[in-house]
């Protein structure tokens, strides 16, 4: 790490002291680093997760980043988007890089933000005083699918129009605003260049400041509340501060910068095998596509809505649409609300009986959606759910039946796994 | 005399009852103007041989929409007579200018009365047509009812027009519109009974013409596409002076819109040799009616080739040449290279422009290919190989350019991919270094 400066005449000093103590005396870098140092992170089984918000960080700015260099050559309006996009990717120099990194990167920080959430619930980081960084992580999560979403429009190609004119379209049928939010995040009754022109705005300007906001007071909570251990972990050394810890700087920044790059790799390692395409340019008068997807996050969504019939019981005013997305409206709300509904072991055996259902609901949907063929949603939906379980797998003892459950929910995965393999080999 | 009556109702029709024309929300003619209505419109005045000369609700419907109605002309602005008086004898008084049609020999000129005289015509339109009574008479139906005046199947004005409730032909429900006009000339000449035995020029005239035509190109641009510049009958035949166009007028009428392909045709020696032996210009080729879009296949010596009808090896027809079956393989041949090429060159663009390379100069680029593509197929009808062979060269040169480019398009991208999988090895090597300094470091919390 940078050096300490060093006691004695400045004239002696070599020119890195002289250059810290310069910047010390100005921006306050002797009082930064004794904050790291004194800053602890707990180690012990789960520490590995804390490495996930660093790395949403690192991803989020590689995203800024490469936003700003794609802004610098993207134009905003229907005649020349599709073409700029094409350009950047074809003309200007390393722009396919910028383009292919900025595509992948806004995919994989949400894939970490989902599993930001999934073990900061499993190691309880919600408990009091941090509902509030619970609330605000939640958020920036919604965020970073809004500013997916609004960028997916952003080429102009017939897959984008498509999605926007569908995700859009369900906002029309929220209860009785519907109508008006439809028009509002269309610019119109249709898709259309206002659409495009607005979802610019919003991804460039007004959702990455709110998330520059809401990062802010998140990392300021994490930073005020320190880092949380489970309590079960806490439980087992005889209190929190029995756990033992590493400082933050320099050991767990140096492990977290070997997340940032693993990140970096598998950025790279995505963009080169499977290269962000541009498709064809939309053509408003062109029939949807078959088989037209959102994004792989909104996958689970999309095929609720789209199993949902017309109308549920045949009551004209209960439309299926509409109690798809009230039902979204819902589990959100809830999952906002997790801290302040952990209220005891009862209610936690019900919040954990609602986040084992969600997450099954999310790989089932997701393999369903990704697939048409069974054998195919089934060797995905399988290996989804023993990622996950491998992930609950570190944050249960041993032992336990629990733990014991899991080996055998685990085990019957592999089965199916292996059969659905051998099955679609087989065919 | 099968529309004699209604020629006869014609004459005496524009006695329309006030009442009824109120009725269809135009004023009623004055009663000292037009007592024609009045007579003629009164169902118990017309029985037996006379009741052709009732005008009823629905031809009074028809007068309504007219557009010599509608434009403010009444009975007698084109019957005559006195439409003041109740006493037949005056009403159809010769003195009073009543004009009798007693044959339908005798329609053209009495519609000519107006439509022949340019004074007249001028009121309505200021640059008129006044010639088609005198076109009527040259066309294949004057000159039959020249020889007949009482026949009742040759066709005058009003069996395309109508008698009453005639329409501008800009009118959509016109029967002489662009749309209509085939349906209306095929009323007579799809009649087997009414086409047998009727000849032009001493052929024998056949009636199987629309259902050809309805199956021809032609024929589904205008009726299918509403490409209202799509020839109908008329554009081929002439309207009022219709007569079919004679062996060396054909290539001209077709010329009249293919006007590159006319020209072409008409400089050839192929053309004389057509006239010579009596053969159509491109009908010999593109069939009469049901001309078809034209296809490559339709060049060379082929199964489907029409080159290889008269330049047969071994029984060569018309005196073709077998050279002149050489030069139709070897443009066929060209053609087909240069279609090739076009369209592998339109496959990797498109593959290059999915996967997000830029394509649009190189697309641009090919345009002339296909445009050099659409001259050669043009330059086929002057029947010369080098010209052909020479647009066909620079159109190839040109399409297998744009392909190479799109090929390195798709190559660039490939490179891509290999440099971005490379990228990981620095990548891993920093995680490494990482990884063996942090392992080298005291073990934290211990």
């Amino acid at each position: 790490m940078s050096p300490a400066p060093e006691n004695g005449p400045a004239e002696t000093a070599g020119w890195k002291q002289r250059l810290w103590a310069y910047l010390s005396d100005r921006v306050g870098l002797d009082a930064m680093l004794a904050l790291g140092v004194k800053k602890r992170v707990p180690i012990h089984r789960t520490t590995v997760f804390y490495f996930l918000g660093g790395m949403a960080l690192f991803l989020f700015i590689v995203q800024i980043v490469s936003g700003v260099l794609l802004s610098l050559y993207y134009k905003p309006s229907p005649d020349q988007a599709f073409e700029s996009v094409q350009a950047i990717m074809s003309e200007v120099k390393f722009g396919w890089l910028i383009r292919s990194v900025h595509s992948w990167g806004a995919n994989l920080v949400i894939g970490v933000l989902f599993l930001h959430l999934l073990t900061t619930y499993m190691m309880r980081a919600y408990r009091r005083p941090r509902e509030f960084t619970w609330v605000t992580g939640l958020l920036l999560l919604a965020l970073f699918m809004a500013l997916g979403f609004s960028g997916y429009l952003l080429p102009w190609n017939q897959l984008s129009y498509a999605a926007t004119n569908v995700g859009t379209k369900l906002v029309g049928v929220v209860p009785v605003v519907g109508e008006y939010l439809l028009k509002i995040a269309r610019g119109g009754e249709n898709v259309t260049g206002d659409t495009l022109s607005r979802f610019y705005a919003l991804h460039v300007a007004i959702f990455p400041l709110l998330a520059l906001a809401l990062m802010g007071a998140h990392l300021y909570l994490v930073q005020k509340q320190g880092m949380s251990v489970p309590p079960r972990v806490a439980e087992s050394h005889g209190g929190e501060d029995k756990v033992p810890s590493m400082s933050f700087v320099p050991d767990f920044l140096l492990r977290d910068a070997v997340g940032w790059y693993l990140a970096l790799g598998i950025l790279a390692a995505l963009a080169a095998l499977f290269p962000w395409e541009l498709g064809e340019k939309a053509d408003p008068f062109a029939s949807t596509e078959i088989g037209t997807k959102p994004e792989w996050y909104f996958l689970f969504m999309f095929q609720l809505l789209k199993q949902l019939p017309g109308t549920i019981m045949d009551l004209e005013w209960l439309e299926g649409e509409m109690v798809g997305v009230l039902f979204f409206g819902a589990v959100g709300s809830i999952v906002l609300l997790v801290p302040f509904l952990d209220r005891g072991d009862r209610s936690r055996r019900a919040l954990n009986f609602f986040a084992g259902v969600s997450v099954i609901f999310f790989i089932v949907m997701t393999a369903w959606g990704w697939f048409d063929e069974l054998p195919l949603q089934i060797i995905l939906g399988t290996s989804l759910l023993l990622a996950v379980l491998a992930l609950a797998d570190r944050f249960l003892q041993r032992g336990t039946p629990s733990r014991r459950a899991l080996g055998v929910a685990a085990a019957l995965t592999v089965l199916v796994l292996i059969a659905a393999i051998i099955r679609e080999l087989t065919r | 005399m099968r529309t004699l009556p209604g020629i006869l109702l014609a004459i005496t029709l524009f006695a329309v009852p006030p009442a009824l024309v109120a009725a269809e929300g135009e004023p009623p003619p004055e009663e000292e103007e037009s007592k024609c209505i009045t007579c003629h419109t009164d169902t118990e005045l017309w029985e037996g041989e006379q009741l052709h000369l009732l005008v009823t609700e629905k031809q009074m419907a028809e007068l309504a929409e007219d557009v010599h109605w509608k434009k403010g002309l009444r009975c007698h602005d084109c019957h005559g007579g006195d439409p003041t008086s109740f006493r037949t004898g005056d009403a159809h008084a010769e003195e009073a200018g009543f004009r009798m049609m007693e044959a339908p020999g005798d329609v053209p000129d009495f519609c000519g009365h107006c439509h022949a005289d340019i004074a007249i015509m001028k009121r309505y339109n200021p640059s008129p047509r006044t010639d088609q009574v005198v076109e009527y008479w040259t066309s294949g139906h004057g000159q039959a009812m020249k020889k007949n005046p009482e026949d009742a199947d040759v066709a005058q004005c009003v069996s395309c027009h109508g008698h009453h409730g005639i329409r501008a032909v800009d009118d959509l429900k016109s029967p002489v519109f662009p749309t209509h006009l085939a349906e209306t000339c095929a009323k007579c000449h799809s009649d087997e009974s009414r086409m047998k035995g009727r000849e032009y020029n001493g052929k024998e005239l056949s009636h199987d013409q629309y259902e050809l035509w309805r199956k021809s190109v032609h024929a589904r641009m205008l009726l299918e596409k509403g490409d209202l510049s799509a020839p109908t009958c008329n554009d081929c035949h002439g309207n009022h002076g219709a007569v079919p166009p004679d062996v060396d007028s054909v290539a001209n009428a077709c010329g009249t819109c293919h006007v590159k392909v006319g020209e072409l045709f008409a400089g050839t020696k192929m053309r004389h040799r057509f006239e010579e032996v009596k053969l159509p210009g491109c009908a010999t080729c593109h069939n009469h009616h049901d001309i078809q879009h034209p296809t490559d296949e339709m060049l060379g010596m082929e199964a489907d080739g029409v080159c290889g009808r008269c330049h047969q090896e071994g029984d060569p027809k018309y005196g073709a040449t077998l050279t002149g079956a050489e030069a139709a393989r070897k443009m066929r041949r060209g053609l087909d290279d240069l279609d090739a090429m076009i369209e592998e060159a339109k496959r990797n663009l498109k593959k290059a422009e999915e996967l997000g390379m830029g394509v649009q100069k190189p697309r641009f680029e090919l345009k002339k290919a296909s445009d050099a593509l659409t001259n050669a197929r043009s330059l086929v009808h002057g029947f010369a190989l080098k010209p052909m062979e020479e647009v066909l060269d620079e159109g190839l040169q040109v399409a297998t350019v744009q392909n190479e480019t799109a090929l390195e398009r798709i190559g660039e991208y490939h490179f891509r991919r290999v440099w971005l999988a490379l990228s990981l090895v620095p990548i891993l090597l920093v995680v490494g270094l990482l990884l063996l300094y942090i392992r080298r470091r005291p073990i934290p919390g211990r």
